[in-house]
């Protein structure tokens, strides 16, 4: 089992998908520091990617600090980083673009986007 | 990088049939390679005459850097060949054939070799013949790792087996990447078995290579763009040659551009549609890419596609 969540969605890169979903993991507390990171063979193999996809996106995340490579043991979460504000909501930055995309899309005011933003808000809370 | 395989022209006629028809592909090392057509488009055909089983009546291929026509089992230790109806001695146990096997292979890994058995759940005491389809894939499988080969060559491997072996196949298969530089070559007539596996895809028919390149450059090049018309009609007989399957319904209109440009492909659209409205642009799967490409080359039994 892999220690964050992931639902492939068809057309965005894997790597990106990946990368995405163990951010999201380290910065909502799921991963934290010092946990033990799977291998770039489990992670190819529980998500069934390739290899080379896997190692790209354990390098790319041991060059943003996220993770360390310790000789011996493999790669950890790496407590360098503790998740601010700023940096949960950088997760929505995506999902952001593709709402505003959207409404765009359908000829929307601002305001109307963030009435229905507050009224979906509001049924969950 | 090296090529892993390489053929040139590589043909093969049986009487009439050009089963392959001047085959030219390369495979970069450490690429798993997808090689996918629908049955009877010369996949087969093209893997033996790789792997020296069969020779071809032109052209020539190399593998590991050798000639095809030269590949014995020097080099057969170090390539792993699973196929769809793989001639495997059925009065054996798997524990004989595990001992068979073994010695043909200077780097055979006894610790892996267990490993793999015990992941793949194969009793040693069963005979072949007693096995299931799936079990005996597995057995055919687990004495092709477990010498570590540097080229995995597999001709159709999940044909007929249930997800959950499929699974165990993969996982087994995957285990191999922590080599370096190790590649596959896979044939399958379905894509949704080696989609995110995969980062190079060739699409072979009617024995004749129809596209071979990496999955991110087919990734990068393909989007679906729609757009809304405000007059609904026919769509001009002269369309660009990169949009394939255009298709309108009503006042929708839907296209795969096959030769996307950030800017250029909209400014296109407007151009050919003056009267486009809310265009979108969305990127593909590559089993989309791959079904998109399937009906352009109107290949043969698409539907298995």
């Amino acid at each position: 089992m892999l220690p964050f969540q992931l639902q492939f969605k068809t057309g965005i890169p894997a790597y990106e998908q990946v990368v995405y979903a163990v951010k999201k993991a380290i910065i909502s507390g799921a991963l934290k520091p010092g946990d033990r990171f799977p291998s770039v063979r489990s992670l190819s193999q529980e998500l069934r990617i390739n290899p080379n996809t896997a190692h790209k996106v354990v390098a790319a995340l041991v060059n943003d600090n996220l993770l360390e490579v310790r000789p011996g043991i493999g790669s950890i979460v790496s407590d360098a980083h503790p998740s601010t504000r700023e940096q949960r909501r950088e997760l929505l930055g995506g999902e952001i673009e593709r709402l505003v995309v959207e409404a765009k899309k359908l000829q929307l005011e601002i305001a109307d986007v963030i009435e229905a933003i507050r009224q979906h808000w509001d049924l969950l809370s | 990088m090296n090529n892993i395989i390489e053929t040139h022209n590589l043909s093969r006629r049986f009487g009439h049939t050009e089963a392959v028809d001047n085959l030219t592909l390369e495979v970069p090392e450490g690429s798993i390679y997808a090689f996918l057509g629908p049955n009877g488009a010369g996949k087969t055909t093209t893997i033996k005459m790789l792997l020296n089983i069969l020779a071809p009546t032109g052209g020539s291929a190399s593998i590991l850097g050798v000639d095809s026509r030269r590949i014995g089992p020097g080099e057969l230790a170090f390539i792993g060949y699973v196929s769809e109806n793989q001639k495997m001695p059925d009065w054996m146990t798997v524990g004989q054939l595990i001992d068979y096997c073994r010695p043909m292979y200077p780097s055979w890994d006894p610790v892996f070799c267990s490993k793999l058995r015990a992941q793949f759940d194969l009793p040693l005491d069963r005979k072949l013949k007693e096995l299931s389809r799936g079990m005996k894939v597995k057995a055919a499988l687990l004495v092709s790792l477990a010498y570590r080969p540097k080229l995995l060559v597999l001709d159709e491997p999940f044909t007929g087996l249930d997800p959950l072996v499929r699974d165990e196949f993969i996982r087994g298969m995957l285990e191999l990447s922590d080599e370096g530089n190790w590649s596959v070559f896979i044939s399958s007539h379905d894509i949704d078995e080696v989609e995110r596996l995969a980062d190079w895809v060739g699409i072979i028919n009617g024995g004749q290579l129809k596209l071979s390149e990496s999955s991110a450059a087919l990734q990068a090049r393909f989007r679906r763009m729609e757009c809304v018309v405000s007059e609904a009609r026919k769509l001009p007989p002269a369309l660009p040659k990169s949009w394939l399957v255009p298709e309108i319904a009503g006042h929708s209109v839907r296209v795969v551009e096959s030769q996307f440009a950030e800017s250029g492909s909209e400014v296109e659209m407007r151009r050919v549609l003056p009267d486009a409205d809310q265009i979108t642009v969305s990127p593909m799967s590559l089993r989309d890419i791959f079904l998109a490409l399937a009906r352009t080359f109107r290949l043969t039994n698409p539907t298995q596609l």
